[in-house]
């Protein structure tokens, strides 16, 4: 219990994570999310183990495995699970528990602004993800007494990537639970929320343009990202202005002493800053690819290479928003973007999948244009995709480098004692946690 | 400037209303708190009574009136410094104990810690103090919560239903308690829709019916106010003002 002197602050920070130790959801929560990565992380070392030449298998596509694809990508993807469907009950029910139970009305009582009040709410909850982290930490150190090989910059970007999807989580689940009288419209809307971004990206792949570049922001996208080791820092900076800004919708529409006019008022008023907000991240350029296997980048002679190009590169690509063609371009073009600065891509089709426009005169082409001239080509791999572009900027391409070349970390490993620990000695001390802090605190 | 005539620690509520769509709860509600006495705001159920607290609490938005303090319009800081709205029928932190309350209660407010000991004892509360509220009985838990409100320093204390859920002899010891920190300089303002337990406790009351104010002041001043009304001379105890005027 903080000492009387140390402020209101400490005070309703102590109460937070009380009453977040209080909650069932909470718990259940943590319960969970051991069994679910648990589940994950054996069946990617399965995998991992079996195509790196496990049971007498041929060993041969391990080599090229990285653990970041291999191994935490699925094993952090059971976090993304936890944070869309398990999360949002643990936030709802630290902002509703105090409207539900009286307290609010006691609390708000006090002269602390509602920002600050939902902000420490905010910071017990993301308190909450970190201990809840302990799970795939878990993973990582089961992986390292495997024999498995750990880059700490590709680790900590899936980690800060999951970090700030939960963060978003909370402030979607703060925003909903300030704003509707009962838990489970809260829920409802969350959940709601969430099948809508889904419901974004699905319109994204069909119908392309804006609706794409709307759709890079939701929370799958943005996690997708940091899965791959890539840091975008208008990613970053998005994804934070949208938790400050559910976090101040919340703190918003907790002030029930307030009329709803004026909360609504406050409300448009918060969404236009976010437009604009929003708008001016998206013009960050910063990018840091963390993967070892340099994933999100071409090696660096090939990138040294592009940095030469000086006048503005154009791409347009005639290929429908749903071509798979159009994907793998896509990963290569982003790869060049991260190179090149002055760097235009127009994709041009008239359906939206692509299939009754093959016959087309120009459907499939690629055109390359840089300071005068052009270039079409039909290749989408890295290597047809740079040989257009250095051939176009008239830039040599250089000379092949077998030292830069990703060798891979292959573990014919099986998952020896992953599932006692994650599907019955997590969801024990777990329970034995729960059970302890309940007696110490009554 | 306290310049108005109001005296200085006067809490004076003007014109207030209050409308749910058409229904209006409060209708222009006007009377005052003076500093250091209990008043009772006395109504039927529905009356408004709670509505006008959590108005005044600032809890629930006002649709018009203003709340002023030694005749100076009180902005909502000055109000949280002012008063304290002590609702009633909550539970408030149900799984934390009534000793972690109580301590909550002075760490966040920055209360009356030299009064803890004082409020337990009066209150009956050593017994409880490791229970958690949510297994609290209703009485035990409006204990708890009188403990609350007196324990937070603001000057004026609103308790609603103060006596909602006592017994005989907890209403007679609260009563008891609530004087004992009247008399010590705290201005109490008490929603009771017992008459009973109003005249035993209360020095001015507020009359509220309807979400009008029907009447205020002591017994004495009500009572010639009933008879004034009524022509009735027999009108004697605060039951039949309560009667005559509402």
């Amino acid at each position: 219990m903080p000492s009387p002197s140390r402020g209101a602050f400490a005070w309703v920070l102590d109460k937070e994570w009380r009453e977040l130790m209080a909650s069932k959801a909470w718990w259940i929560f943590l319960a969970l999310i051991g069994p679910l990565v648990g589940f994950s992380f054996i069946q990617a070392v399965r995998t991992y183990g079996e195509a790196s030449g496990v049971g007498g298998t041929a060993a041969g596509v391990g080599e090229a495995f990285s653990p970041l694809v291999g191994i935490w990508a699925p094993t952090f993807s059971a976090c993304e699970l936890a944070a869309a469907f398990l999360l949002p009950f643990v936030a709802i029910r630290l902002v509703s528990g105090d409207r539900q139970s009286g307290a609010l009305k006691i609390e708000l009582q006090h002269a602390m602004p509602s920002f600050v009040r939902v902000g420490a709410k905010g910071l017990v909850l993301a308190a909450g993800w970190i201990v809840a982290s302990a799970a795939p930490a878990c993973a990582m150190v089961l992986w390292k007494l495997y024999g498995g090989t750990l880059y700490a910059p590709e680790l900590m970007s899936v980690a800060v990537g999951h970090f700030l999807n939960a963060g978003l989580t909370i402030a979607l689940g703060a925003a909903t639970a300030a704003m509707t009288e009962h838990p489970s419209t809260a829920a409802i809307a969350t959940l709601g929320v969430t099948v809508g971004t889904w419901i974004l990206n699905f319109v994204a792949a069909v119908q392309g343009g804006w609706w794409e570049r709307a759709a890079a922001y939701t929370p799958t996208a943005m996690v997708a990202q940091f899965q791959h080791g890539l840091v975008r820092l208008d990613l970053v900076l998005a994804t934070a202005a949208l938790i400050a800004a559910g976090l101040a919708l919340a703190a918003v529409w907790i002030r029930i002493g307030v009329a709803t006019r004026r909360r609504i008022a406050e409300s448009v008023v918060l969404g236009g800053v976010l437009t604009v907000l929003i708008a001016a991240c998206t013009l960050a350029r910063g990018t840091w690819d963390t993967s070892e296997n340099r994933m999100n980048s071409f090696s660096e002679s090939e990138e040294a290479a592009l940095r030469q190009i000086r006048a503005p590169l154009r791409v347009e690509a005639h290929l429908a928003p749903e071509d798979p063609r159009r994907v793998d371009l896509d990963r290569q073009l982003a790869k060049v973007r991260r190179a090149v600065p002055k760097f235009k891509v127009d994709y041009i089709s008239a359906t939206s999948i692509g299939l009754f426009e093959q016959t087309s005169a120009h459907y499939g082409e690629i055109w390359y244009e840089a300071g005068g001239r052009r270039t079409m080509s039909r290749v989408i791999t890295a290597e047809g995709v740079l040989e257009s572009i250095f051939s176009v900027a008239g830039v040599a391409p250089p000379t092949e480098n077998e030292d830069e070349q990703f060798r891979g970390h292959p573990l014919a490993a099986t998952p020896t004692g992953a599932g006692y620990i994650f599907y019955g000695l997590w969801p024990a001390g777990v329970a034995a946690a729960a059970l302890f802090t309940r007696r110490k605190d009554s | 400037m306290a310049g108005s005539g109001s005296p200085r620690g006067e809490v004076r509520v003007s014109q207030l209303t209050k409308r749910y769509g058409d229904v209006a709860a409060l209708s222009d509600v006007s009377f005052s708190i003076r500093e250091g006495e209990v008043l009772g705001l006395i109504g039927p159920n529905g009356s408004g009574k709670t509505t006008l607290f959590e108005c005044i609490g600032g809890v629930l938005p006002l649709d018009g009136g203003a709340i002023s303090r030694g005749g100076r319009p009180l902005t909502r800081a000055e109000r949280a410094a002012a008063l304290f709205y002590l609702p009633d029928a909550i539970a408030p932190w149900p799984a934390q104990t009534v000793r972690w309350a109580l301590e909550y209660t002075l760490g966040l407010f920055d209360g009356r810690a030299d009064w803890r000991d004082e409020v337990v004892r009066r209150l009956d509360l050593e017994p409880l103090l490791d229970k958690p509220i949510g297994t609290l009985s209703k009485g035990q838990r409006k204990r708890a919560l009188l403990a609350i409100g007196l324990l937070t320093p603001q000057p004026v204390l609103l308790a609603d239903e103060p006596f909602d859920g006592l017994d005989l002899r907890q209403t007679r010891d609260v009563a008891q308690t609530l004087g004992w920190f009247a008399s010590r300089g705290r201005t109490l303002f008490l929603s009771i829709h017992q008459i009973a337990d109003a005249a035993r406790v209360c020095h001015r009351f507020v009359l509220l019916s309807s979400g009008r104010v029907r009447g205020e002041g002591t017994i004495d001043e009500l009572t010639a106010l009933a008879r004034a009304r009524s022509g009735d001379e027999r009108t004697a105890d605060l039951e039949e003002v309560f009667l005559a005027l509402t």
